[in-house]
């Protein structure tokens, strides 16, 4: 998830357009790590003794890690380290932007530190998907804080966020959210989630979206948006909702039901209380998460 | 073990989890499985079937999946009733328990464990 979060954080600081970093989203599982953003990244060279191997390289028959043995900037240790660690996600995306130029390695490094400044992470963090870290990226990033409920709309929006990288996939970048007070979509699926407090949930996009996010949570080809879509979105809503509240069972003690789901088309839904509308943006387009917590 | 001579029936109001389910268990060999798409259908399609278990969503329209566990151990005490619900919480476990229900899964339904509630239940 932290891939996502450096991918939206690219966008929202306009290092990257959405369509320069949806090709970088798709095109990272075909990239390899190079030396040279592993150890910016590890805060052991900088971008600037990066570019100055890569000049020397020019001139020299040599290996980029010998090179940097070399030059004094890397131990042969370093070297041997950073090549067997397995590269994260997030780091396959600035190398993959690197790769296609939308950024130099100055400006990977720029962005990597102000990243995990801004977020207080550290590599390991990271690599060990830190629970708490994922909770305070979301929370901080959709303005939780805000809000009322704010721990249940972060427990839920990271729950959710994990779900679909589980479910769906993880070529998607998370975008601003927006306070809602209806929202309306050509296909919405709303499900409550009742007790202690009230949960209203939706998901809301076009036919296209909707079709193509059933198509990867049913693992099968889909035409049309008939009964049959309706149920496969309306399902990952259920399973998602229900972890959410076996969650808030195991963990506080909070005991929730669940509404069956509604199945909205060309409609419209009105909130009780204002809503955070969260999109996302797939690979196949966009699909709304709307939540209402009072 | 012999899959084929089993009876099951899946109660789901969700088509494609039924589907889903169906699937697996064909996969395994069951050949006679019933569909039930909330838990009055249940009730009923227990009743006239007789099937040697039962997979039970819990959140259903007109009866739930719970006042179908209950009706159906009422009419037979040795009923075997799997509950396969997305809502795993402390409350519903131990009403499920209470009511006799054979065994929990959490959805997303995790294949391999359907299959060893399947061996358990046949022993």
């Amino acid at each position: 998830m932290f891939a996502q979060f450096f991918g939206a954080y690219l966008l929202n600081n306009k290092l990257v357009s959405p369509e320069t970093l949806a090709q970088a989203i798709d095109d990272k599982k075909n990239t390899r790590m190079r030396l040279g953003v592993l150890a910016i990244n590890a805060g052991l060279m900088t971008a600037e003794q990066v570019e100055h191997v890569n000049v020397a390289q020019q001139s020299v028959d040599k290996r980029f890690g010998d090179l940097c043995v070399d030059l004094g900037y890397l131990t042969s240790a370093d070297v041997d380290r950073l090549l067997s660690e397995q590269p994260t996600d997030y780091l396959l995306l600035g190398q993959t932007l690197v790769n296609n130029g939308t950024l130099t390695n100055a400006e990977f490094e720029s962005a990597i530190t102000a990243y995990k400044e801004h977020y207080q992470l550290s590599d390991d963090d990271i690599s060990n998907n830190q629970n708490d870290k994922l909770s305070a990226i979301v929370k901080d990033f959709f303005h939780f804080n805000t809000a009322e409920n704010a721990r249940i709309y972060t427990e839920y929006v990271t729950l959710l966020f994990k779900n679909i990288i589980r479910f769906i996939g993880d070529d998607f970048t998370p975008l601003e959210a927006s306070i809602v007070n209806d929202a309306e979509a050509e296909f919405i699926v709303r499900q409550k989630i009742h007790g202690k407090y009230t949960a209203d949930v939706c998901i809301a996009c076009p036919r296209s979206e909707y079709i193509d996010f059933a198509e990867r949570f049913a693992k099968e080809e889909l035409s049309d948006a008939d009964e049959y879509v309706n149920e496969i979105v309306g399902e990952f809503l259920n399973v998602n909702n229900g972890l959410f509240v076996v969650n808030e069972s195991n963990q506080l003690g909070i005991e929730l039901s669940l509404d069956p789901q509604n199945y909205l088309h060309d409609s419209s839904v009105k909130f009780d209380c204002p809503a955070f509308c969260i999109p996302v943006a797939f690979a196949f387009g966009e699909v709304e998460f709307i939540i209402s917590i009072t | 073990m012999d899959f084929k001579d089993i009876k099951i029936l899946i109660c789901d109001d969700s088509m494609f989890a039924r589907k889903k389910m169906s699937m697996f268990l064909s996969s395994l060999g069951v050949e006679n499985i019933l569909e039930a798409a909330d838990g009055e259908e249940a009730v009923s399609k227990y009743k006239d079937n007789n099937p040697d278990l039962v997979f039970m969503d819990i959140v259903m329209p007109k009866l739930t999946g719970i006042d179908a566990l209950k009706a159906i151990r009422d009419y037979d005490k040795k009923a075997k009733v799997v509950m396969a619900s997305s809502v795993g919480t402390q409350s519903h476990l131990k009403q499920a328990i209470v009511l006799g229900a054979f065994d929990f899964v959490q959805k997303p339904i995790d294949d391999a464990q359907v299959e060893k509630i399947i061996r358990n239940a046949m022993k």
